[in-house]
């Protein structure tokens, strides 16, 4: 196992280099430029072509690419085009505030997911079942900018008990997390009920029931551990996707995450942020792969790695 | 249910406190749609931003609340009559946030470090004609220029142009952008991703100001949630406000809107080297063929105004033309019919992707339809646009036929407001002439106007040019936006300028 992970850690490296000339080619094939736009609308040409030779972006495209592998292999990004701070600064403030987020969202919605999908599967065609998925496709349904309003309005405005936005203390997690938690939640319970429903199916799932093992016990141990496979899978892709940050609701509730930089970056061809930020959930999903990989084997003793 | 109701009262009361302690501690949070660039202002080119430093550093001059032309930490100026000269007293006793005195040698430091194209300033622009500044004593500063410029006063005025502390530059470097110190009315504290914080410069020159204790800048890009900040008096003024959400400000007693003509012209360029806008009744034609009140009200829903001449009425200089194109069909028709277009024609027009662009776009389309006239609307991404329409770098090479856009002169004055858009010598790429116009006589008017600083004869300059430019029609002119804001009613002294700007200086909260 040990070896097998190091394999794998080290295989991290020749990845992220060939993501790293995608990262690079696709930057520098968006249409525009950039000097121009960090100039202003109103620049003249002498303060573009300042901008430009301050960029770098006069050098050809090899010796910027140079620059960038080597900058990067010591961590080192440059600094915004935008706001001329380091990259890494501008990413690193916005990094805890998507981390936390994601987390409090994920947390509840992993758990409800499991819960409704669950209780879904376990009563399949009554009520509960009815009830759940009408709530798992309304969710996955609902637009997320709308909810988030309609909250803002609900609880900030009319009910004055929650900020309306902003990032701080834990009211200001409250609205966010349940936003972006509302639509991976209902995929959840989707998922764990139809993963629950087939391993109901299988033999050793009725020869436990045929032998007189309790129906919870058949439930918990026997059906969820085997369903938790791809459970784990979904778990792992969504957080990936979650920590890409989600520029609906950072916009709705001014929340400084990584969504709202990318998508500010990429329309003022911020390149050094858009390729730093692009690596990082590069790398962010690399690992998110490798930790699911491990906890299969722990859900699943029978797998082994070596 | 009684378990959730704890952590909700003790949170509501925490809640409770906090507005209450807000309300005696005077802090003022003003709601803004993007996040700041920094906070150096020799290197920004957003309003935005430009509001935020403007709390903390001040210029020479300054625009009052009507973009009039003030003088700040200058108190008179002479100047040569070539406009190549010019000595300005500064104010005196007045000391930076770290307690430097402000003096001539400190206005020096500044314009030769924005002058200087080795800083790589995103504002060199401003004082490129600066030759050599020359300290004369300790309160007055005579500046040098290379070649003459009449509106030198109105570049010092922009934002671009105001004082650093000199030993803020020495101690910061690079890094002066997020740490401003100036002479300004609020003193800066903190930046952290889309929050700005500045607090109240106690030993502020002017008597009695600030007012409030403090200002926090507040990006939060969503128009619902900013006017949801409003009504929750977590913001007491924001803007922009989408014109949709007027009747529900109205609505609240507690919140007013601010609704004020801006100095942004929209206008919709039509390259004049090319068939068929190279025929001036074409453009005429078209001119005649929309209806301008209708554009008001269909894409501002009413928040704007005319364009009765090529420059914005609250742009200095202005001129209302007597003869306006005032909608008519029949003539319209005509004029083209004269142009050898009876039936109309084709033709492409660019523009932004965003939904008042588009909107616009749509109804000139449609104005233009009732004339034969068949327009295909492209909106453009703003990288896109830029390698298409303002990076071209031949005027042949141009594509464009019709580019729908806008304008606002940051420095508000004529010169910025024609040279850019309308200079014989100012085509893609150099400057925005996108409409590749070229007229003699208005290119001599503009040369003139900046080659002196004699107001009377620069002013006859631009009258020159817009009626020559008015005739040409070589844009579409449509209309000046209004600037909308909402704030509480018990904020007073908050004023947002015709360029956007925002003045804090005066705010207070009743």
């Amino acid at each position: 196992m040990l070896k097998y992970l190091v394999g794998r850690i080290a295989g991290i490296i020749p990845v992220l280099l060939v993501i790293s000339v995608f990262v690079f080619g696709f930057v520098h094939l968006l249409p525009g430029d950039p000097a121009r736009l960090v100039a202003g609308s109103d620049a003249s040409p002498s303060d573009i072509a300042l901008v430009r030779q301050d960029l770098g972006l006069d050098q050809p495209l090899w010796v910027q690419y140079g620059r960038f592998l080597s900058n990067a292999v010591q961590g080192e990004f440059g600094r915004s085009m935008k706001t001329k701070r380091k990259v890494s600064e501008e990413i690193g403030s916005r990094f805890l505030p998507t981390l936390y987020l994601t987390g409090a969202a994920m947390a509840w919605a992993t758990l409800a997911g499991l819960l409704i999908g669950v209780a879904s599967a376990t009563k399949r065609g009554r009520w509960p079942d009815h009830v759940g998925m009408f709530v798992a496709v309304s969710g996955i349904a609902f637009p997320s900018f709308w909810l988030g309003l309609l909250m803002i309005d609900l609880f900030s405005v009319q009910l004055r008990w929650l900020p309306t936005s902003g990032y701080g203390t834990w009211q200001h997690f409250v609205m966010p997390s349940l936003t972006l938690g509302l639509g991976v939640a209902a995929v959840m319970a989707r998922f764990t009920r139809s993963a629950f429903i087939d391993i109901a199916r299988e033999d050793y799932v009725r020869t436990a029931r045929a032998k007189g093992v309790p129906s919870r016990l058949v439930v918990w141990k026997h059906t969820l551990r085997n369903a938790m496979i791809p459970i784990i899978t979904m778990v792992g892709l969504q957080f990936g996707f979650l920590l890409g940050g989600s520029i609906v609701v950072e916009t709705v509730f001014s929340w400084p995450g990584l969504g709202r930089l990318l998508v500010d970056s990429v329309s003022y061809r911020d390149y050094t942020v858009i390729q730093a930020e692009i690596l990082l959930f590069s790398l962010e999903f690399i690992l998110i792969n490798l930790l699911v990989d491990v906890l299969y084997a722990l859900a699943n003793p029978e797998i082994r790695y070596s | 249910m009684t378990r959730f109701a704890l952590p909700l009262v003790a949170g509501l009361l925490c809640c409770t406190a906090l507005t209450n302690a807000a309300f005696a501690a005077k802090d003022l949070v003003v709601g803004v749609p993007d996040n700041l660039t920094t906070l150096d202002p020799a290197d920004v080119n957003d309003t935005l931003s430009q509001s935020a430093t403007r709390t903390m550093l001040q210029g020479l001059f300054a625009f009052d609340k009507e973009m009039k032309l003030i003088p700040q930490l200058a108190e008179s100026f002479t100047v040569n009559d070539t406009a190549t000269e010019y000595t300005y007293k500064l104010r005196k006793g007045v000391t930076f946030h770290d307690g430097t005195p402000f003096n001539a040698q400190a206005v020096k430091i500044n314009f030769d470090r924005l002058s200087n194209p080795a800083n790589k300033l995103k504002r060199q622009s401003l004082l490129a004609m600066l030759a050599e500044t020359v300290v004369v004593d300790d309160t007055t500063i005579t500046l040098k220029l290379a070649q003459p410029f009449g509106a030198l006063n109105n570049n010092l005025a922009h934002p671009g142009a105001m004082i650093h502390s000199p030993k803020a530059l020495e101690t910061y470097g690079k890094e002066i952008g997020r740490h401003p110190v100036g002479t300004g009315p609020f003193k800066f504290v903190s930046w952290q991703a889309d929050t700005m914080v500045a607090t109240k410069n106690t030993n502020y020159w002017k008597p009695g100001l600030p007012k409030v204790d403090s200002v926090t800048f507040r990006s939060v890009p969503e128009n619902g949630s900013r006017i949801a900040m409003l009504q929750t008096n977590e913001a007491q003024f924001v803007y922009p406000l989408p014109s949709e959400m007027v009747p529900m400000v109205e609505k609240n007693p507690a919140l007013s809107i601010i609704n004020a003509p801006s100095i942004i012209a929209r206008y919709v360029a039509m390259n004049t080297m090319k068939k068929p806008f190279n025929d001036v009744r074409v453009r005429q034609a078209l001119n005649y063929a929309i209806d301008k009140n209708a554009w008001t009200k269909i894409v501002y829903r009413g928040f704007a105004g005319p364009l009765p001449s090529p420059l914005p009425p609250k742009l200095g200089f202005h001129v209302p033309q007597a003869e306006q194109y005032t909608v008519d069909l029949a003539k319209a028709k005509a004029l083209l019919a004269e142009a050898g277009y009876p039936n109309g024609f084709e033709a492409e027009m660019f523009g932004r992707n965003n939904t008042n662009f588009i909107r616009g776009m749509q109804f000139v389309q449609q104005q233009l339809s009732q004339i034969g006239v068949k327009i295909t609307v492209t909106p453009l991404e703003a990288g896109v646009e830029t390698a298409r329409v303002w990076g071209v770098e031949k005027p042949e090479d141009a594509t464009v036929q019709m580019q729908y856009g806008g304008w606002s002169a940051s420095t508000g004055d004529a010169d910025w407001g024609l040279r850019p858009l309308l200079w014989g010598k100012g085509f893609p790429p150099k400057f925005f002439n996108v409409a590749y116009y070229k007229n003699e006589t208005v290119d001599a008017a503009i040369e003139t106007g900046i080659a002196t600083a004699d107001t009377a004869k620069r002013a006859e300059a631009y009258r020159v040019a817009q009626e020559q430019i008015w005739k040409d029609a070589p844009w579409l002119f449509l209309g000046v936006e209004n600037l909308l804001a909402a704030q509480v009613k018990n904020l007073t002294g908050l004023n947002q300028v015709a360029d956007g700007g925002l003045q804090i200086e005066e705010a207070d909260i009743q």
